[in-house]
């Protein structure tokens, strides 16, 4: 059969560089390479250069509830932050039943009644088909156009936004969106964009809170992943080093643990006996390791043109490696020659997953996203040892995600981070019980993605392996900012198709409340779920009151001028910088 | 002379919200040739993904034309014939798809540094980028970009766009300077979604929010807004050149809004570009036809693009160009050898391009390292042979007159001009700090 000849150039590396931006790479600020020069270059700059937050001013730290539902959740819905007081009496105790609930994730759809119902309302056709059947039907089909091939993916992207605006189980969402982002794939090609739902849900979803191992190995063996980092055309004869460099430096230790350009031997060992980092010859002995893992997408493939993943030993490299191997551990060669098959690679994702480094990198990630830009040491340090002793565990990753929300550090930051585009939309949408029908077909469901796009944060079209930056400023630029203030104001001020509001100010506004102060704050504590400060508040006073004798008259709702001046308030209060404070 | 001072932007609005009647500002008073501080523009261009300067500027003679015909029998451009390298000495050619800038460099405006690049250990293109563009070559833990640190030392808060990042996302480079705008589209560059009745009161009001208090969310909002008005006024994204060459591409749209700006004279010191696809592992050329094929139509936009934006703000006076350098910088080099794909994977030794109105063009400058087996870096790339800090700090010195190399490449401390540039030298101040703190801009 005739291979697809978007296949093979889709999956190069060079494609994904040559995408949108080519490749701004945005690498977090807090790595350290630890080779001397890096230490001397580092210890000059340290220091020296002050970072910015030192001279900003923070906002001051709200109520656990609010930290807790910013940070577990996409934002408080209103009467969230009333249930989260209720769960006990002290925060420690909140904090924990809150947590523990939100760890009970049960996939049953029952559970979860309002995401059910509007799921039964979107009707995806492809999410729940298996790999076969979404490579069979959206990729080899006679026939089938762009639309068709792109169904999954673009069902999965906005089944995203539905299930973290009205699903109750948030901290699932919250973590999809960090190992999407973890274990990044630029998703908008052939044939990744025809079996998406596959790796959304039997890759990312079916291991983010179980077993770092099993949710890696699970990845290696991801036509998606093969497809995407070039392993699938990995081979004895023509060997890609694509995949296993990435998976060093982004999945696993973590360019913070590279060592360069130097010999294996030259790399110090700890007390463990472990090298202390990775160097180019491990990726380039990983690569051969990992020869022979492909996807069978030929009829003459031993599972046939079915997508699935498939070991080719022919194409596999059976001599001797070494890949993490300690200097003075024995034999040298760690990897033996003629192993069993898929044993070589297995044996580069034991060393992978169960090094120290992995622990440290992996966690530092988790805290970023769930404290702060630059979280703590101290939780990094607990949470990796608590991830080494667990390694084992079917819910080690559950663990290590339980440890770091009922963490000190956890309860103690706030503003160290600010919301991304997806955050901002999500969390607009959740404090104004906005009604946004989700769906591939609904005209404002479509004009929402217009707004959204822009952002800067499309769903899985980040083009390279390291996921959308998880620090503050690259979403600083005007253009983000300024885009993110189009859909809000979109949001509450604009119409839909069927000429209702997205969001219905009016309806939720309290009919005894009729005076600039009044409305200023039932509008600032329903969506901040805190007061703003005196001069702040002012400004949002100071905007309803125009046009009315001062800001304690009654204003007449039957103005459309009142009305819209109403919806632009709460616009102002959504576009804010309050708002966008994790 | 009167300049166009943020603060005094900033001030100006804050009057205009005191009224509350929207008064529009405007930039058209502050906008004649005479009022602008000549200021210098200094303009990056990052070719992302690692170009191969092996490509680019291919030997053309004597021992290394031969070991570079023998590593890549199906990729090396040839050296006479259909297709040959455009001769820029009796040693080095030029890409033949290249030939705007070949105009240019004839005609003495543009220099090329060949086997420059990074110095630092590493293959990988997240670390390359990183260490460059944060300016500390093998670490990180750099909290701000040099083009940021070279801004900031200047106390350059003194234009309404002193920077601009013509890309979506800001890249590292400018990582820390906060008045720098990232911008890539300017047809939805506005406020203008709700009710027009309320947009001006609106805006004020978020202005108003944004003067709060001096945290980099309050700041990047008061940019944004300073960024609306400045667009709106000033129909941005609606160029017209004086000379149109310009392709019809994503790199040139950036480019014409560069040139927007720097004619507009809204303070303009920095700009930085990306041009994405260098990563070629395959299909780097057609087959038969090395000089054909992907890698000659990304030089083609490159070359066209950036010969288009050169000649057209000559055309509009010199006074332009005569304060604008340009340069053009990778992360790294690639192979020598080629791959069985027809393509060559990551290297190291790559080149620079340094472009604009003072510079001593029509030269190559930089040692040559050699491509026999025992003169590459590894064994396999070629060597670095210039710091990429070295082209960079020249150009800070002899062009942007900022001699504070010690703050802007921490522990680098050899300046070593190549003569790349006109312009005079100047004691180099290499401690690490700055003696002026930067202070973020508060409303006062």
């Amino acid at each position: 059969m005739e291979k697809d000849p978007s296949v093979s150039s889709a999956v190069s590396r060079r494609h994904f560089l040559q995408g949108v931006g080519g490749a701004t790479a945005g690498v977090a600020a807090a790595a350290l390479v630890p080779t001397a020069e890096a230490a001397a270059a580092a210890s000059n700059t340290k220091g020296t250069i002050p970072a910015f937050e030192i001279n900003s001013a923070m906002p001051s730290i709200p109520s656990l509830a609010i930290i807790a539902l910013n940070r577990i959740a996409f934002g408080p819905r209103p009467g969230d932050v009333a249930a989260f007081e209720a769960l006990g009496n002290t925060d420690d105790e909140r904090l924990a039943t809150y947590v523990d609930q939100q760890l009970a994730y049960d996939p049953d759809l029952n559970a979860d009644p309002e995401y059910k119902s509007r799921l039964e309302v979107f009707t995806p056709e492809t999410t729940a088909k298996t790999l076969g059947q979404l490579w069979a039907d959206h990729y080899r089909a006679e026939g089938v156009d762009y639309s068709v091939r792109t169904q999954p993916l673009r069902e999965i992207e906005r089944l995203a936004f539905l299930r973290a605006v009205y699903s109750k189980w948030q901290l699932v969402e919250v973590l999809a969106d960090f190992w999407h982002n973890h274990f990044n794939i630029y998703a908008w090609t052939a044939p990744i964009q025809s079996i998406w739902p596959h790796y959304d849900r039997d890759v990312i979803r079916a291991h983010m809170l179980g077993n770092f191992r099993e949710m890696i190995e699970a990845v290696a063996k991801s036509p998606e992943m093969l497809y995407y980092l070039d392993n699938e055309s990995n081979t004895v004869n023509g060997p890609n080093e694509n995949w296993a460099r990435e998976l060093f430096e982004l999945h696993t230790l973590g360019a913070e643990n590279y060592y360069g350009v130097i010999s294996q031997d030259a790399v110090p060992v700890d007390s463990e006996g472990f090298p202390m980092g990775y160097v180019d010859e491990d990726v380039y002995e990983a690569t051969r390791c990992f020869t022979g893992w492909t996807v069978s997408d030929r009829d003459s493939d031993e599972l046939g043109d079915t997508g699935q993943f498939i070991y080719v030993e022919d194409n596999h490299d059976r001599f001797q490696k070494r890949v993490l191997n300690g200097t003075g551990n024995i034999p040298a060669t760690n990897i033996p020659a003629y192993q069993a098959p898929l044993k070589d690679g297995m044996d580069v994702l034991d060393l992978v997953a169960y090094h120290p480094g992995t622990a440290r990198y992996i966690c530092r990630k988790l805290c970023r996203r769930l404290i702060s830009d630059s979280p703590p040491e101290s939780i990094v340090t607990s949470a990796a040892a608590l991830f080494r002793a667990q390694k084992n565990a079917p819910d080690q990753l559950k663990q290590v995600v339980r440890h770091i929300l009922l963490s000190a550090e956890f309860r103690t930051t706030w503003g160290f981070k600010i919301k991304r585009p997806f955050e901002v939309a999500v969390s607009a949408l959740r404090a104004t019980n906005g009604d946004m029908p989700f769906s591939l077909s609904h005209g404002d469901s479509n004009s929402f993605m217009y707004y959204f796009n822009p952002m800067g944060q499309q769903l899985f079209r980040w083009s390279t392996p390291d996921g959308y930056p998880d620090f503050q400023s690259p979403w600083q630029s005007a253009m983000s900012i300024l885009m993110r203030w189009r859909l809000l104001g979109w949001l509450v001020e604009d119409r839909d198709v069927d000429d209702s509001y997205h969001v219905d100010i009016l309806a939720q506004t309290p009919a005894n409340i009729r005076t600039a102060n009044g409305l200023a704050d039932f509008w600032i504590e329903r969506i901040l779920n805190r007061p703003m400060d005196a001069s702040t508040r002012q400004i949002i006073v100071d905007f309803m009151a125009q046009e009315a004798e001062g800001p304690d008259a009654e204003l007449d709702f039957d103005n459309n001028r009142v009305k819209g001046r109403l919806r632009t308030m709460v616009a102002l209060i959504l576009q804010s910088p309050d708002f966008n404070w994790r | 002379m009167s300049k166009v001072t943020r603060r005094g932007f900033l001030m100006g609005c804050s009057a205009a919200i005191a009224h509350m009647t929207g008064a529009r500002l405007s930039y058209t008073a502050f906008g004649s040739q005479e009022q602008e501080p000549n200021q210098p523009i200094l303009l990056t261009v990052f070719l992302r993904g690692g170009c191969d300067a092996l490509s680019l500027l291919p030997p053309i003679s004597g021992d290394d034309a031969n070991y570079y015909h023998l590593a890549r029998p199906d990729l090396s451009i040839p050296d006479s014939g259909v297709d040959a390298a455009l001769p820029l000495n009796d040693k080095f050619g030029l890409h033949p798809a290249a030939v705007p800038l070949y105009d240019l460099y004839n005609a003495q405006k543009l220099a090329f540094v060949h086997a420059a690049g990074l110095k630092s250990d590493t293959r990988s293109h997240f670390d390359a980028m990183s260490y460059m563009e944060l300016g500390t070559p093998g670490s990180k833990a750099t909290t701000t970009g040099w083009l940021a640190r070279h801004l900031r030392s200047l106390g350059a808060d003194d234009g309404v766009v002193p920077a601009l990042a013509a890309d979506s996302l800001q890249p590292q480079s400018l990582q820390g300077f906060y008045d720098a705008i990232a911008t890539q589209s300017a047809s939805s560059f506005n406020l203008n979604v709700g009710y027009s009745y309320w947009r001006e009161s609106h805006q004020a009001s978020l202005r108003n929010l944004y003067s709060q208090s001096s945290s980099s969310m309050h700041l990047a909002g008061r940019q944004t807004l300073d960024a609306v008005q400045l667009f709106a006024d000033q129909g941005v994204g609606n160029y017209v050149p004086v000379v149109d060459n310009y392709p019809n591409d994503s790199f040139s749209n950036k480019l014409k809004l560069i040139a927007q700006m720097i004619r507009l004279q809204v303070g303009l010191r920095a700009a930085t570009i990306d041009l994405g696809g260098w990563d070629t592992h395959d299909g780097q050329a057609n087959g038969g036809a090395p000089a054909a094929g992907y890698f000659a139509s990304l030089v083609t936009s490159l070359a066209a693009g950036l010969a288009a934006f050169y000649n057209d703000l000559e055309a509009a006076g010199s006074e332009y160009t005569n304060r604008l350098t340009i340069v053009v910088m990778s992360e790294f080099g690639r192979r020598l050898r080629e791959n069985n794909e027809r393509g060559t994977d990551h290297g190291h030794g790559g080149m620079m391009m340094v472009l604009g109105g003072q510079v001593n063009g029509g030269h190559l400058y930089g040692p040559w390292p050699g491509l026999h087996t025992d003169q590459l870096y590894d064994r396999a790339d070629l060597e670095v042979a210039t710091d990429y800090r070295q082209v960079l700090s020249e150009i800070l010195v002899r062009q942007m007159d900022n001699n504070k190399l010690g703050y802007i490449f921490p522990g680098y401390t050899s300046y070593a001009p190549l003569g790349i540039v006109q312009g005079a030298d100047q004691p180099i101040d290499y401690s690490p700090s700055l003696n002026d703190v930067y202070l973020p801009m508060v409303i006062r």
